[in-house]
């Protein structure tokens, strides 16, 4: 058994889910993983399946696009990686936010800071709409800070860049969200 | 994954919201460092407090910066120091206040509690020294807090006691004159003391308690006021009982911060985790009034008719939140109603609606008492006796702790304002029944007995 990645993405109206998973269904692939989000008026999903031996991606692709182009949806599909390039190392779970007035670059310039210290973001959420309300314009990152990173030096670093975004920051560990707000 | 509206409402809670830990206090025994030569007495708590306390403050801002939650205040609560110093005199007492207002600076806490007796049945020789000595000790210090236990549930009210407690608050006022008679903002008269409370000026360490203890205060009442407030703004027919959810579910979540908090720095202390104690808690700024609170109730002002029932149900709602949120909760849990350390209790009674008959009634229902609470500077010491039996009463019978915290300001007069800096905040001088009524009374003496406590009508 083979596994492959699908990604199906276009206009979000009921019925998607449905018409990628029968077409999988049809080709006897196994669905391992799935997930979807919809941004404004685009919906996303990914698939993580198990294809039979016989069954080639080539084809699988073109069955899947042949039915799902005439839905405005374009599809990738992409063996999965074998081997892990990456090994995530010991680490905390901390959440991120940020809330201050919208501008280009500020993804950009928040995120290279957490690059450059080597930390992964495992979930992201982040709206901008403009204007100077500070609700309206929110990141938050769910990360995970490897043991061995220096936290007094990222976190130096993220609050001056955070400051020069003209953003107001915090980092705090996720436990406390999870002691205030689930029994 | 950690839901948006659950990162958002944190963050509210935490920016506008004053959503904090209210103080996370060490207790530390002193017994194994009695010692007949008082000098050898004062080197050991001076060492003993320094080794175990000497890293508290820097590990609670640790702490309080990985989970983003401000550690407001950090204290020490000693063994009474009535017992662990029985053999000194009044003189050697107040120099071991002394040593531990200089042992606090040292390590950074702002307040030291313990210089404390427990009296209720009678006093030794230690605990008659001590309370001599209350008045120099605390007019010499800033750190230190003295608390005196002189009636329980069990022994009825010491009333030798509560008689010399009035003497002795008048002396400590009369010590601190230019200073509106500040000593006596850190000196408490109790009923049925916890052992455990972290809040100062009643923190002392019980003879129950083991040798080193991490006791936590929670956040304080800006959280639950603007909770009502939203749930009142998204739904104006709200009734009562489902207000009292909202504050339970409040208290539900600034207990859980305060014990993670609480947990973590006693892990990194490796000390163990004693309590974490309910109280809302207000300071002197906007905002974070216990005072607020009743008004988004629908009371003009605390002190009008209602104030006592709303009291009540906020009390209760608090425990029944906390209570769910931590299996270890204790000291006093409950709401605090400080006159001068709530800047809208303090406008209350400023302006004549609560007065001190009425903060008394308030008492009845919730966790502390007549609390910061200026008065007259020529009010009688067996006046203020008097006040202390009345407030040590309802404890008494109501099984439960109530405190006295009075302070008459010298040479001000009703109406005037006393000011006493910081957190202890400012009050008007609130009117006494100037009849002096009280005197005879006070002098009979004795114990009034313990009440039976069955036929609770």
């Amino acid at each position: 058994m083979n596994k492959t990645v699908i990604s199906v993405l276009g206009y979000d109206k009921p019925g998607i889910i449905a018409s990628v998973s029968r077409i999988l269904s049809d080709h006897r692939c196994n669905i391992e993983d799935v997930s979807q989000t919809i941004l404004q008026s685009e919906f996303v999903g990914v698939f993580v399946v198990t294809r039979p031996d016989d069954l080639d991606e080539a084809d699988l692709l073109r069955d899947l696009t042949s039915k799902l182009e005439p839905m405005g949806l374009s599809v990738v599909v992409k063996p999965m990686v074998r081997q892990q390039e990456w090994v995530p190392p010991p680490s905390e779970p901390f959440i991120i936010t940020t809330t201050g007035p919208d501008r280009i670059g500020l993804v950009a310039g928040i995120t290279e800071v957490m690059a450059r210290h080597r930390i992964n973001i495992s979930n992201l959420k982040a709206v901008f709409r403009g204007g100077d309300e500070p609700m309206r314009n929110i990141m938050i990152y769910e990360v995970d800070i490897p043991l061995e990173t220096d936290q007094h030096a990222f976190r130096s670093d993220l609050c001056e860049r955070a400051l020069e975004l003209g953003l107001e920051i915090s980092l705090q560990h996720r436990h406390i969200f999870e002691a205030i707000h689930r029994v | 994954m950690i839901t948006d509206r659950e990162v958002l409402s944190t963050l509210e809670m935490l920016r506008s919201e004053h959503l904090d830990v209210r103080t996370v206090t060490l207790g530390v025994s002193l017994f194994d460092c009695a010692h007949q030569d008082p000098a050898q007495f004062c080197n050991r708590v001076r060492s003993k407090v320094a080794r175990i306390a000497g890293e508290l403050v820097k590990i609670c801002d640790e702490v309080g910066l990985r989970y983003g939650i401000p550690v407001v205040n950090k204290r020490v609560a000693v063994s009474p120091i009535a017992v662990s110093a029985c053999f000194h005199s009044p003189e050697e007492m107040a120099q071991v206040a002394r040593v531990l207002d200089e042992t606090a600076m040292e390590i950074g806490v702002d307040f030291i509690g313990g210089f404390s007796a427990l009296v209720e049945k009678g006093m030794t020789l230690g605990d008659h020294a001590l309370i001599e000595a209350i008045p120099e000790a605390l007019a010499s210090t800033r750190r230190v807090c003295a608390s005196v236990n002189v009636a329980s549930t069990r022994a009825g009210i010491n009333m030798d006691a509560v008689r010399l407690m009035g003497k002795t608050i008048q002396r400590a006022s009369q010590l601190t004159a230019d200073a509106d008679g500040v000593a006596c903002a850190k000196l408490c008269v109790f009923a049925n003391i916890p052992q455990d409370i972290p809040f100062m000026a009643g923190a002392y360490l019980g003879v129950g308690e083991p040798d080193t203890v991490i006791n936590v205060g929670v956040s304080g009442p800006g959280v639950v006021r603007k909770a009502i407030d939203r749930a009142r703004s998204a739904n104006p027919h709200l009734d009562l009982g489902r207000l009292a959810d909202i504050i339970k579910r409040t208290a539900f979540k600034v207990t859980r911060v305060g014990e993670l908090i609480g947990r973590e720095v006693a892990e990194k202390l490796r000390v163990p985790f004693g309590v974490v104690d309910l109280s809302l808690a207000p300071t002197p700024n906007v905002g974070d009034s216990v005072g607020e609170i009743f008004q988004s109730l629908g009371l003009k002002s605390i002190g009008v008719p209602g104030s006592t029932a709303v009291l009540a149900m906020l009390n209760d709602a608090v425990k029944k939140g906390g209570v769910f949120a931590s299996s270890y909760v204790g000291g006093l849990s409950g709401a605090f109603i400080p006159v001068s350390e709530d800047l809208n209790i303090a406008e209350a009674a400023g302006r004549g609606i609560l007065t001190l008959e009425k903060l008394e009634a308030m008492t009845s229902v919730c966790s502390v008492g007549l609390d910061m609470v200026a008065i007259p500077g020529d009010t009688a010491p067996e006046t203020i006796a008097a006040i202390i039996a009345d407030e040590m009463a309802i404890g008494v019978i109501n099984n439960k702790s109530t405190a006295a915290r009075l302070i008459p300001v010298p040479g001000k007069r009703p109406g005037e304002k006393a000011f006493f800096g910081g957190l202890l905040g400012e009050a008007i001088i609130i009117p006494v029944s100037p009849h002096n009524g009280s005197t005879e009374f006070i002098r009979l003496g004795g114990r009034i007995p313990a009440p039976v406590q069955s036929f609770s009508n």
